[in-house]
């Protein structure tokens, strides 16, 4: 394991503060603890005991609403040293320390109550209280006093809770500052001497990934997590169960479970689904109950009589460890010891269970074939190449979406190219795939550095693609997969090439079986890629493929994968080589397909295999899926049955008050001029007519003399106000689509469309809300305008070097609320003083035309067409300046 | 008295409440939308259904008004508006509903994908995030009733002169982070986006004035004014 590396402080800055380093630690730990198993060998002897709730018994102590809690630490030591005994008296195992809130959002580096200072007092009081405790048995006396006083163990939890911020997208606490937060803790609290780290409390499987990594990479301790859970087993974020437990034990917890916003009545559901899944310990920390408030103090509603009652029942459910949460007290837990003591102790088995998840659900790779979308991929795709050096994202994520919507339960994630910065390009692709698309994602490249940094911000546990025989491939890609926690493509070639039988495959994937399990990672987190090469090259190329998935399944037990298409390469129509193959290779046991899920073919073999396999009860979904085809068989319309957005829109048009009024998107009316399909927002017509007219007309012409003058009529409607927002968008819409089509045969024809110059959009720093500035993009696009979109939460500074940099002659900027607009003035500022050529334009909720020019901006723009409007006259002016001065300013 | 509830499904929509609501964010002003639209705003209420996991948290405190002070024991602040509202109550309940990360997610995907849609998402989600408040508010209605006390209109920060710096307060007595997912930003924006605090002020008698709706407020040339 690697110790003290990551970003932020190294441990000679720290040591400069006046902190221990690592290697004191130990020492110290060591010199005290020798006598105590550690917490993970007493986990395996017998049921463990966590302590209770501390925010209510200091609160009954006199602590103050909206007061600090960790400021007890320092200014009420022996409050907490008493509280810490109490529980050690009731038989706790283990005492948390009161850190809970303690992070550097919170609390300063300098101070009487810095955080060093905060969270190594913590600490201290907790090992205090342990030595009281131990002294207290000694002084009593008895037999064995000397023995039991030893035998007390008081493990210190170092308490990690959440940062009290949403990350990115959804927030703006950017994931390495949430890992740089819970780093500064992990230190001060090893250092201080905690004997493992708790992340509790945690209601967001990002943040949790954010606090687990960085104390496996800044300490040597166990790390343990406990969730909160909703009484529907979901996390605040969407999360569940089986997708919450793949992603702790890949990050490597020690134990992992649930505690807080529950009472222990409710937990046992989210127990006994989290046993199903859990190869670690299982904590159970629930709430005494609900809460109810009373003169604004919380109160919960079962005594501890009860909460023992109950909690002796989770103990015969399973859980291995005990303890409390809000509103539970020694009491509660002197309880619960009483009633499971003696309990015996059985840790959950090891589950064979291969997982990969997302966010917000967890895929099961085992018998029924699992389908990885491979379309996010340039190779052999110029228009996906161009995307990637256009820094076409919305290509990109839009081929993402259709995958799903065709029923693909992953997607592959390759964006490789010579000519870009690929590990940038692939970390940003994954931050944008994994907040619209909720499937699981394949990591796939072959520069380790693009495979960390996508690895480290991935929201889930990935599949990653991938590791091969080569000594070389698995001692640069197996530290990455045992640290991430993801399951690995292992490909069945090494040094001497790819083998020609089956046999030599095999050999290969015993050898990374056995690498890997050197590293730590099991069997059951590799997918044995079994290789299949064009069979127009090798005419028994397929069936050793087979012969390889076979021989794994049934002599290896363990699971395949598969790039399905690779066999019909050189082949004409080669759809029909690759379903037949896909059937063939479900049949010799391949778990999962690398494979085009927009292919209907494809989508046919395995609905049809599933049916016929009794993977697919009563044929429901194979009826669901074709059910409502008739006549010969075209393009399924709803495939997969997940409904995206294009075909919900389909299935719904002809219902309720659209009925009888004219053609909805539902119903692309056939015979619609361009210029009319456009004005009524109707985007498959649009495209449509733009093709019927291709043959007789130039683009130029077509754009020109049909397209702008629809734009312009929708645009005049909207500033009269018989035209709405979504309708001036649609038309937008339509017309981005039509542009589409003229763009595809420009490129063949080599017409070239000047565009209007470039305009810098940006929501201010501060402010998440980006809809607005959204909504200008799509109408400047619309007009021509190259828009570089900064996106939001946007710093003055990254404004201004942008202009500065692209020489733009306008910046739009947006801003919702009234304590964001400061940085939009602050923004405008810096743009005279850095950018004094570049004219600005404002909008958003709270602005007016005087709040406009209060701040400085050059014009205010009410909505999105007044953006247009000003867009024009601005880059007309360029214009004319460029004429009078012969040349153009760049 | 305080409660946490959660749910999302089993909603009951009364479509043309749904479609006019959604119509008013959108600046409709009362006119019919076409065809398209329509399908549009019943898309999106469908999608929010499935995306919306409703939650929502209130605790009652002590409440001392004195001239534009209001100390509600976990907020004190000066306000002209809001001591309007409150004045002659001796408690106060603060309240937090959101529709959750879902919605937002949901959000994200049409505003990289399909703007109109992302528009008339953002329209929807605001009408559901209200409708849900006011069935909140009436089933306190009815719990306070029977105690005698009357419920004041609603109040959030930032109306009026109502401070955005009391959402600190509001949300950390509630602990809305881990009870019902809310977190504020340095900007004191509430993520995620569709969340709603408020406070309701309680007391003995009821005010007899029409003050619902957008009557009290003093921003006359909202867009959205209810007239």
């Amino acid at each position: 394991m690697r110790v003290y590396q990551g970003s932020g402080n190294t441990p000679g800055e720290l040591q400069a503060q006046g902190c221990r380093g690592p290697q004191a630690m130990r020492v110290y730990q060591g010199s005290e603890r020798m006598e105590i198993m550690g917490i993970l060998e007493t986990v395996k002897e017998r049921k463990l005991f966590f302590d209770g709730g501390m925010g209510s018994l200091l609160q009954a102590r006199g602590l103050k609403p909206g007061e600090l809690p960790e400021t007890w630490n320092i200014s009420h030591p022996e409050i907490l040293r008493q509280i810490h005994l109490e529980y050690l008296r009731a038989g706790s195992d283990e005492i948390t320390t009161n850190t809970f809130g303690a992070n550097g959002l919170k609390f300063g580096r300098d101070g009487a109550y810095s955080l060093e200072r905060i969270v190594t007092a913590a600490v201290e009081n907790a090992k205090a209280a342990r030595e009281s405790f131990r002294q207290e048995i000694l002084e009593a006396g008895g037999p064995d006093a000397a023995q039991r006083a030893a035998a007390v163990c008081g493990y210190i939890g170092l308490d990690l809770g959440p940062t009290g911020k949403l990350l990115k997208p959804l927030g703006d606490l950017d994931f390495e500052d949430a890992y740089d937060l819970y780093k500064e803790v992990v230190l001060y609290g090893a250092w201080a001497g905690a004997d493992f780290v708790l992340a509790e409390t945690m209601s967001d499987g990002y943040e949790a990934k954010a606090a687990i990594l960085a104390a496996r990479e800044n300490c040597d301790l166990p790390v343990c997590a406990t969730m909160i859970f909703d009484s529907r087993g979901k996390l605040l974020t969407g999360g569940n169960v089986a997708s919450t437990v793949a992603l702790l034990e890949g990050l490597g917890v020690s134990m992992l479970g649930v505690n807080c916003g529950l009472g222990p009545v409710q937990m046992k559901e989210i127990l006994r689904e989290i046993l199903e899944v859990a190869s670690v310990p299982v904590i159970v920390n629930p709430n005494a109950g609900l809460p109810r408030s009373e003169d604004g103090k919380t109160v919960y509603d079962i005594d501890a009589a009860e909460f023992a009652g109950v909690m002796e029942e989770i103990a015969d459910m399973g859980a291995n460890v005990l303890g409390g949460c809000c509103g539970t007290t020694p009491e509660h837990i002197a309880g619960t010891v009483a009633r499971c003591r003696n309990k015996k102790q059985t840790l959950p088995a090891p589950k064979d269970r291969t997982v990969i998840s997302s966010y917000s659900q967890a895929v099961v790779i085992g018998s029924s074939p699992v389908l990885i979308g491979e379309r996010i991929n340039p190779t052999g795709k110029s228009k996906f190449k161009q995307a990637l050096r256009d820094h076409d994202l919305e290509y990109i994520l839009r081929e993402g979406v259709t995958q799903q919507d065709h029923g693909a339960h992953v997607l592959d994630v390759n964006v490789g190219l010579p000519e870009i910065d690929e590990a940038a390009m692939l970390e940003e692709v994954v931050k944008e795939l994994q907040s619209i698309v909720d499937l699981p994602l394949q990591i796939d490249t072959s520069d380790i550095g693009a495979m960390e940094r996508a690895l480290r911000i991935y929201n889930g546990k990935p599949l990653i693609n991938s590791v091969n025989g080569k000594e070389e491939s698995m001692a640069a890609v197996f530290p990455l997969v045992k640290k991430y926690g993801g399951v690995v493509v292992a490909l069945t070639l090494d040094e001497s090439g790819i083998p020609e039988t089956a046999q030599g495959r095999i050999e290969i994937a015993k050898k990374i079986y056995r690498r890997a399990a050197e590293y730590g990672i099991q069997p059951k987190d590799i997918l044995i890629d079994a290789l299949c090469l064009t069979v127009s090259s090798d005419s028994k190329g397929a069936l050793t493929t087979l012969e390889t998935l076979r021989r794994v399944r049934d002599e290896l037990h363990g699971r395949t994968i598969l790039g399905v298409s690779n066999i019909s390469f050189g082949l004409p129509q080669r759809e029909i080589i690759n379903a037949a193959f896909f059937t063939m290779a479900m049949q010799n046991g391949l778990n999962a397909a690398i494979m085009n899920p927009n292919s209907e073919a494809m989508m046919r073999s395995y609905y049809s295999f599933r049916a016929l396999s009794d993977l697919d009860p009563q044929c429901g979904e194979y009826i669901a899926v074709y059910g409502g085809q008739t006549g010969s068989l075209g393009m399924s319309a709803a495939v997969g049955g997940r409904g995206g957005a294009e075909t919900r829109f389909a299935s719904q048009s002809g219902t309720g008050a659209a009925a009888g009024t004219g053609a909805g998107p539902g119903r692309q009316a056939a015979d619609l001029s361009l210029f009319d399909s456009i004005v009524r927002g109707l985007k498959e017509r649009a495209q449509e007519a733009a093709r019927e007219l291709l043959p007789a007309r130039d683009s130029l012409s077509i754009i020109n003399e049909e397209m702008i003058p629809a734009l312009d009529q929708v645009g005049k409607g909207f500033e009269k106000g018989t035209v709405f927002l979504p309708q001036l968008l649609m038309s937008a819409e339509a017309a981005k689509a039509a542009f589409g089509v003229l763009k595809d045969h420009m490129s063949r024809t080599g017409e070239v469309r000047q565009k209007k110059g470039e305009i810098i959009l940006a929501t201010v720093k501060g402010d998440i809300h980006d809809i607005g500035k959204n909504i200008v993009k799509v109408l400047l696009e619309n007009y021509d305008f190259d828009v570089i979109d900064l996106g939001k939460d946007v710093a003055p500074e990254t404004v201004a070097q942008a202009a500065i940099e692209r020489h733009v002659p306008l910046v739009g900027l947006s801003a919702l609320m009234t304590t964001t607009v400061p940085s939009m003035e602050a923004t405008i500022a810096l743009l005279r003083k850095e950018a004094p050529w570049v004219r600005v334009m404002v909008g958003g909720a709270v602005l007016t035309e005087d709040y406009a020019r209060t701040i400085g901006a050059d014009r205010y723009c009410k909505d999105a067409m007044a953006s247009v409007n000003y867009a024009e006259e601005v880059m007309a002016g360029v214009a004319q300046e460029r004429g009078a001065d012969g040349g153009t300013p760049q | 008295m305080s409660g946490a509830a959660s749910g999302g499904s089993g909603k009951c929509w009364n479509m043309e409440i749904n479609v006019k609501e959604t119509l008013r964010y959108l600046g409709y002003k009362g006119r019919e939308a076409d065809a398209a639209v329509m399908e549009l705003v019943e898309a999106c209420w469908a999608e929010l259904e499935t995306a919306a996991a409703v939650r929502s948290v209130y605790r009652e405190y002590p409440l001392s008004v004195e001239g534009d002070f209001i100390d509600a024991w976990v907020f004190q602040t000066v306000s002209r508006d809001l001591a309007k509202n409150l004045r002659g109550c001796g408690r106060i309940l603060l309240l937090a509903v959101s529709l959750g990360t879902g919605v937002d997610q949901l959000l994200k995907r049409y505003s990289r994908l399909q703007m109109s849609k992302a528009v008339v998402l953002q329209a929807a989600s605001a009408a559901y995030l209200e409708d849900c408040c006011d069935g909140i508010n009436a089933s306190l209605k009815a719990e306070y009733g029977q105690k005698g006390l009357y419920l004041r209109p609603r109040f959030s920060p930032g109306y009026g002169d109502f401070s955005l710096e009391c959402q600190r307060g509001i949300l950390q007595s509630l602990e809305a982070g881990k009870r019902v997912g809310i977190t504020l930003t340095d900007s004191l924006l509430m993520a995620p986006s569709k969340s709603v605090t408020a406070v309701i002020g309680l007391s003995r008698t009821p005010l007899n004035c029409a003050a619902e709706g957008c009557g009290e407020c003093r921003k006359t040339d909202c867009a959205f004014r209810l007239e």
